[in-house]
């Protein structure tokens, strides 16, 4: 066993271990490991991802049986770079959470009163870790499902954390995350029953081999779909979302925000790009000549569906986020307006060359660079938000341990005093509207120049208008803190508590930064994706 | 018509009527069996998909046995989170008002 795919099987089951183990250690210790365990993750991650660098694919057949029998864990690009995302986040989120054990929630003492601090935070949370990179390199649908619903459980716990206030949220996600599994298992279910096998790359073999299994697929393809954009909360399924990434402890909110919708989002990814599209993409198919061609134009109005309600909630999303007076709830509105961007890939990969334009003419390109590029600039999109959510919603938590409060208005003037908070805001801020040269601009310069390369040309207003409402937004959040506070006594919310610890500053600020450093390497982050990619 | 293809409809079905029940009821306790309703139903559904091969397709049963123990988990789950609810007067309202 070499040392990737020992550091492979390692990302899931160190968490899951510690989690475990943390759940019979006293609090000051459940800190301390979970520090430890956090690096060490990170520590995993490196060699993973340096093997992944020389092209190759891990793969590691646990018990050495071999799939469709065994459970076969399969980093590839898409995979690798999901994991790497999680892991900064995850410390950053890990240190803070250590450094301030009261943004970790709050419970109720045998006497009746109320305490913010939770020490069921730390096996909750890193429950869901461990969940997160079983999804992520899970190789065969069904673990794949139980990695979500560890997440989806370990999530609604997270969100309990809150108090009392927070019950009925964590209630109405479990509800919306459990439906969107169940959907999710009987689509895995149907595919199943036509291919004989678990396997991601064996069913995705097996309808390309069988025309004559498009018709289950299709209806386990929309199936999935809609569970799983439940789970990512994809307008009009986004309801759920904002009392519960809002309502959630200051260290709970990065990572639902950051990381639990990104575990749904990778599968939906990878059950259209890996799966459905090089059996039923025409582009793809075009060389084998058995594109089943009905199922494909069933598939594409699919695709259209979910692009326009991408559509619709980065519109809706951005306006709700606009009315909004406190920090978390805007902050959550956000999330709701960017889940929109991760959608709009489907059309451009089941139809790379529109057939509404004619002969573009001036360049050609192969259809398998244009789904490539979609889904580069699309990845680069989801990192990019992953980084800036995570830090953006530490600094709420921030301000609202320091003060209290989390009232945009209550909060104007801090530029002054927490200079380097207001900075992270600042540095996300970029990172959320996609400004030059945070990764999320070099996502969507990817997607937009793959689709106007496969004749999608509406892709560019909807990019336009997207980024000008979320620049508004944002310009809403931060305006008032940047401002200076004319009057010499304006009244400065009071102190909740009297400091805050480094850490809680540095961890969100190193957060903020990266945002802007990984824009600079877009370049070997889309080459990592093409690692056992179907169309390289 | 196979026995499995029947069986295969009555789930389609159960899974439709416990979704829309999910979607529309307010109260907490009918919406968590609603829910169970809709994993029993996807279950069957699975159960029946099985039993269309000859011999019974392994692979679906064990996905089964594994859907029951995490059916068993988020009802137990929901189950203290309504409780807790409920114990609480002013949530109870709140909920049912929004």
């Amino acid at each position: 066993m070499t040392l990737a795919e020992f550091s492979t099987g390692a990302l899931v089951l160190t968490p899951l271990l510690s989690a475990a183990v943390m759940a019979l250690c006293t609090h000051v210790l459940r800190r301390l490991l979970g520090v430890v365990v956090a690096v060490l993750i990170v520590g995993f991650t490196v060699p993973v991802v340096i093997h992944l660098g020389s092209g190759e694919v891990v793969e590691v057949d646990l018990g050495a049986y071999g799939a469709p029998l065994g459970i076969v864990l399969r980093a590839d690009g898409l995979s690798v770079l999901f994991i790497a995302m999680t892991s900064l986040v995850g410390l950053g989120i890990t240190a803070f959470a250590a450094a301030t054990p009261e943004a970790t929630g709050e419970r109720i003492q045998a006497n009746g009163q109320s305490k913010t601090e939770h020490a069921g935070f730390w096996p909750l949370w890193f429950g869901c870790w461990a969940g997160l990179n079983a999804v992520f390199v899970s190789g065969d649908l069904f673990n794949t499902y139980v990695g979500l619903e560890l997440v989806g459980l370990t999530a609604v716990g997270l969100v309990a954390l809150g108090g009392q206030k927070s019950w009925p949220a964590a209630l109405r996600y479990l509800f919306i995350a459990v439906l969107g599994s169940l959907l999710f298992l009987v689509a895995v279910g149907l595919l199943v029953s036509v291919t004989g096998t678990l396997d991601i790359n064996q069913a995705a073999q097996q309808l390309t081999d069988n025309p004559e299994a498009a018709g289950v697929a299709t209806v386990a393809m929309v199936l999935l779909s809609i569970g799983l954009a439940m789970k990512v909360a994809l307008v009009p399924m986004h309801q759920w979302l904002v009392p519960a990434h809002s309502g959630a402890p200051s260290a709970v909110s990065p990572i639902l925000s950051a990381l639990v919708i990104k575990g749904a989002l990778f599968v939906f990814l990878r059950s259209w790009l890996y799966v459905a599209a090089p059996a039923y993409s025409p582009a793809l198919t075009e060389t084998s000549g058995e594109a089943p061609l009905n199922v494909a134009e069933a598939l594409s109005i699919v695709a259209w569906v979910f692009a326009l309600l991408g559509l619709i909630a980065l519109i809706v999303g951005a306006i709700m986020a606009l009315r909004q007076t406190r920090l978390k709830p805007l902050i959550a509105y956000s999330t709701v307006a960017q889940a929109g961007y991760w959608f709009l890939l489907l059309p451009v990969v089941f139809m790379p060359t529109s057939a509404s334009l004619g002969d573009p003419g001036v360049t050609t390109f192969d259809a398998s660079e244009v789904i490539a590029g979609a889904l580069a600039g699309t990845v680069g999109l989801i990192l990019g938000h992953g980084l800036a959510k995570s830090a953006l919603f530490l600094t709420a938590g921030y301000f609202k341990e320091l003060y209290g409060t989390e009232k945009i208005a209550a909060l104007s003037g801090e530029a002054r005093s927490h200079p380097m908070m207001v900075m992270t805001m600042g540095l996300t801020a970029i990172g959320l509207a996609g400004l030059p040269f945070s990764l999320s601009f070099t996502g969507k310069w990817q997607l937009t120049s793959a689709s106007l390369a496969g004749g999608h040309y509406w892709i560019l207003p909807v990019i336009i208008v997207a980024t000008l409402l979320s620049a508004a937004y944002l310009l809403r959040a931060f305006g008032p803190l940047m401002m200076d506070n004319d009057q010499e006594n304006a009244a400065h919310p009071e102190l909740h508590r009297n400091s805050m610890p480094v850490v809680a500053q540095v961890a969100p600020f190193t957060l903020g930064v990266l945002t802007l450093l990984t824009g600079f390497m877009g370049t070997p982050i889309f080459d990592l994706l093409e690692v056992g990619a179907p169309w390289s | 018509m196979t026995t499995a293809t029947w069986y295969l409809l009555l789930g389609v079905i159960v899974v439709t009527i416990g979704a829309l029940r999910l979607l529309t009821v307010q109260d907490l306790v009918a919406r968590l069996i609603a829910l169970n309703i809709t994993g029993a139903g996807s279950l069957m559904v699975l159960v029946s998909l099985a039993a269309r091969s000859e011999p019974i397709d392994p692979v679906l049963s064990a996905l089964v046995i594994t859907g029951l123990v995490i059916t068993a988990a988020f009802t137990a789950t929901a189950a203290v989170l309504i409780r807790r609810i409920e114990d609480t007067p002013d949530l109870e309202d709140g909920e049912a008002s929004s």
